[in-house]
């Protein structure tokens, strides 16, 4: 049965993920898109910072503060780190690109750099559509029914596309977290 | 084309600054003993990480135990924050950069006197 889940660990330690072909195309798209936005916010920083215009607003969770309580020291930290965290994303989503394009086992390392761009995809849509605590809970029927009569047909998919970046991310916490 | 990940109209300035830890007025430090006091490591609540995401991460990053890292995750959905890690300022901001790139909202400061 095993074999059969979305995302499992192989008796060698290696990974193997079983999605349908039409889930790694909307992936692959998912992800593309991601790397345009990450590689344009980029470009569009320079320009940011002379006009004040914030291009990076959905991506604000992929690039937090540091230091909540230093402007200055917060400063400093995303002039010297920013970059770096920047190609590490980069870098992430290329691997994750080429783990969804194959069909043969992963290792660790792509199975780790797999995961954080689903998570990354997920804070990113998140964001756009403003998730907010009263999603979840008591709260969350009442907020369903406002998406429901609120939603546009471009915000539906965003939502069911996070809808299913969550179940996918559980996945992969699961199969990393199962012992060899 | 599917647009997923364009920028929302409605996401504007405030809402950018509604998920900003507050910002906390602090004395000049820079006579004190506050070079003495470590740094510590904190990561916020927010509404879309999912908490078995939160416990895996603080396992792999932290060696913690399944139990102390829900602990953990359970500190940061219930009381709004956790300090997760200790130490020199290099070490907060290498435990800080490592977070950020798993996608958790950290932050760090000086340890309260």
């Amino acid at each position: 049965m095993k074999n059969d889940f979305p995302i499992a660990r192989t008796k060698n330690g290696k990974f193997k993920i079983n999605l349908h072909d039409d889930h790694r195309e909307v992936l692959q798209e998912l992800i593309e898109q991601f790397r345009e936005t990450l590689t344009s916010a980029a470009s569009a920083k320079s320009a940011a910072s002379a006009t004040g215009v914030d291009h990076e607003t959905n991506l604000r969770r992929l690039f937090p503060t540091a230091y909540h309580n230093d402007a200055k020291a917060d400063a400093e930290y995303q002039r010297l780190m920013r970059d770096e965290l920047l190609a590490s994303r980069l870098a992430s989503a290329e691997v994750a690109s080429t783990v969804i394009a194959s069909k043969n086992e992963i290792s660790a390392e792509e199975m780790d750099a797999f995961t954080r761009s689903v998570n990354s995809l997920r804070l990113v849509l998140g964001t756009t559509l403003d998730i907010a605590e009263s999603d979840y809970g008591a709260g969350a029927k009442e907020a369903r029914k406002k998406h429901e009569a609120d939603d546009t047909g471009e915000t539906e998919i965003q939502r069911e596309l996070y809808e299913y970046l969550g179940w996918l991310l559980e996945w992969c916490v699961m199969a990393q977290s199962e012992s060899n | 084309m599917i647009i997923l990940l364009r920028h929302n109209g409605n996401m504007d300035q405030s809402a950018v600054a509604s998920v900003q830890p507050a910002q906390v007025q602090e004395p000049d430090l820079a006579d004190d003993t506050s070079a003495d006091r470590p740094w510590i490591v904190i990561v916020w609540n927010d509404p879309i990480n999912l908490m078995s995401y939160v416990t895996f991460v603080f396992q792999k990053l932290f060696g913690y135990s399944l139990e102390k890292a829900t602990e953990l995750m359970l500190d940061v959905h219930n009381k709004g924050r956790a300090v997760v890690s200790s130490g020199t300022r290099e070490h907060a901001e290498f435990d800080v950069y490592r977070l950020h790139e798993h996608g958790l909202w950290a932050t760090m400061e000086h340890e309260s006197l």
